[in-house]
């Protein structure tokens, strides 16, 4: 019985293309490291917006601070999806070791791989997904797409130390002369160079190693360049993979929940619409009186957690003038509300310099705000993730 | 360069375990059923479907194809699949979405179309022109004759 187990079967499968090696892994594997570092870091700092501390407030600059990150953020989660596809390919052999359960360590190598590999996946898949407003996992995604985060993070920085050695081998060694990568590990293969000591380096009758690397730069290149003019405005015109097109939004901006689906058309456009403030010395203001107090002028861009944005010419009204009226401060929390009567972005939250710097915008690249865009007023600060930019606002409270 | 691989572990250990703490008490049964239903899903698709078929691939070009003009096909192809691979989600999800969202409004069929005969056409480009250079130098011989 264990001579059985312990001779592989003829029809295990065997890989002979001369293409896979460390040499190839480790380099796609040192890019693809640094896209998940980068999305990781760019999405903490995204986070930061939605759960800030009360005693480090968002910053209001750079004003283009968050459509910087963010953007960075989805189109490296996009581009590596492609990527971790060729680098899953170039190990796929891997999988394939006789006996399959080798060892203990072995198997606790295969688990850590096996979450790694999965929760990678499902990370950047559903992050396209949620760009795309495409809901197939019925889960709240932020809450998900957050905590898998640490998962995909700490399973990467488990698997460099478990590689570590591979990952320099792999680095030093010239691309094309490194071990031909196959289901037989390197040191149990006697074609391997470093049993069979110096070799003529492996022959690739067809493509290259290096020509595998250069279509795999070009095809994320292409991937790269088509998608992120939703994010870098110049792009837009050769966007043929782009999500979003932000110069045909109403005005030149997108809307990202429009008044329909929020359900506030008639609240919103009903001419008795007032502004309730709340604090020490509350007062309320209307229609005409908004309109009237409406003359300051600032250019913020609209940058939305999706990664897409677009700049913007805004008229309105000073919250924090606003604000003082009613009794609060340039240190105050104030929360405001929108007509929306359900919802998490029904809301938001805001102080420290983004309170000083924010407008209640009326106007929108120099024409009153549609109603998709928040009609009658609306909140705008700079630096800060769309969704807490409330539209269609009811109410502002002084929290303290 | 153990002491390194020592710190590594540790971290990424300790992070990965604060990521499936949270996931495991903060979030409803419910997501916690459907997240490990994608997690195995997606294994499987990748390693059971995709990847197969990409290996089928390879091994019928490897028999099928002459060397010299497999070349610029595996890398028109690799190319192509990761051009694909992002088009085919757009093409699904395209003219889904209200207007004002400007979401989703292209024809992403007809794009991914332009581009992949765009890659198609540089890689044809580029084979006849390695195919014309080995013409005009008949006394030397070819890369893959040179190998053999």
């Amino acid at each position: 019985m264990l001579t059985v187990l312990a001779r592989k079967p003829a029809w295990w499968p065997h890989f002979s293309s001369t293409l896979r090696s460390t040499a190839v892994t480790a380099r796609l594997g040192l890019v693809l490291g640094i896209a998940v570092l980068t999305c990781f870091l760019t999405g903490l700092l995204s986070y930061f917006q939605y759960q800030a501390w009360e005693w480090l407030p968002p910053p209001a600059s750079p004003v283009w601070g968050y459509r910087v990150t963010q953007g960075v953020h989805v189109a490296t989660g996009m581009a590596a999806i492609p990527l971790l596809l060729v680098k899953l390919w170039s190990v796929y052999p891997n999988h394939f070791r006789w006996p399959p359960f080798r060892s203990v360590k072995r198997v606790v190598e295969q688990i850590t791989v096996a979450l790694l590999v999965s929760a990678t996946l499902v990370q950047v898949f559903t992050g396209f997904f949620n760009v795309l407003n495409w809901y197939p996992f019925r889960w709240d995604f932020l809450s998900v797409h957050y905590r898998l985060a640490y998962v995909v993070i700490g399973s990467v920085l488990l698997h460099v130390a478990v590689k570590l050695p591979d990952i320099v081998y792999g680095l030093q060694t010239k691309i094309a002369e490194g071990d031909v990568l196959t289901e037989l590990p390197w040191n149990e293969n006697p074609e391997s160079h470093s049993i069979a000591g110096p070799l003529p380096p492996p022959v690739t009758p067809g493509l290259s190693r290096r020509g595998l690397l250069t279509a795999t730069g070009a095809g994320i290149g292409v991937v790269v360049v088509t998608s992120v003019g939703q994010t870098l405005t110049p792009l837009e015109p050769i966007g043929l993979l782009a999500v979003r097109q932000p110069s045909k939004g109403p005005l030149g901006v997108p809307v990202n929940r429009t008044a329909e689906e929020a359900n506030v058309i008639a609240a919103a456009t009903a001419p008795d619409w007032t502004l309730e403030i709340m604090g020490p010395r509350p007062y309320a203001l209307t229609l005409a009186e908004v309109e009237e107090m409406a003359v300051h002028e600032a250019r913020f861009p609209v940058s939305c957690v999706e990664g897409w944005s677009a700049d913007a010419q805004w008229r309105g009204l000073r919250l924090l003038e606003v604000v003082e009226r009613a009794g609060g401060a340039a240190d105050s929390q104030i929360r405001v509300r929108s007509l929306e009567p359900a919802g998490f972005f029904n809301k938001s939250v805001i102080f420290g310099p983004q309170l000083s710097r924010a407008l209640l915008a009326t106007h929108l690249n120099g024409e009153r705000l549609p109603v998709d865009h928040g009609y009658p007023l609306r909140l705008i600060a700079p630096n800060r993730a769309g969704v807490f930019n409330t539209k269609w606002l009811a109410t502002i409270e002084v929290l303290s | 360069m153990k002491v390194w691989r020592i710190i590594l572990a540790v971290v990424g250990v300790g992070v990965g375990a604060y990521g499936l703490f949270q996931l495991l008490t903060q979030l409803p049964r419910q997501t916690l059923v459907l997240l490990a239903l994608w997690l195995i899903a997606a294994l499987i698709i990748h390693d059971g479907l995709l990847s197969p078929a990409v290996v089928a691939v390879g091994a019928a070009l490897r028999r099928y194809v002459p060397d010299r003009g497999r070349r610029y096909l595996q890398f028109g192809l690799i190319m192509a699949a990761m051009v694909t691979v992002i088009a085919v989600p757009l093409i699904y999800r395209a003219h889904t979405q209200p207007p004002a969202k400007a979401l989703l409004l292209q024809d992403f069929g007809i794009n991914l179309t332009v581009l992949l005969a765009a890659i198609g056409g540089g890689t044809l480009i580029a084979y006849a022109i390695r195919v014309a250079q080995d013409r005009s130098l008949p006394s030397r011989p070819t890369a893959d004759e040179a190998q053999h």
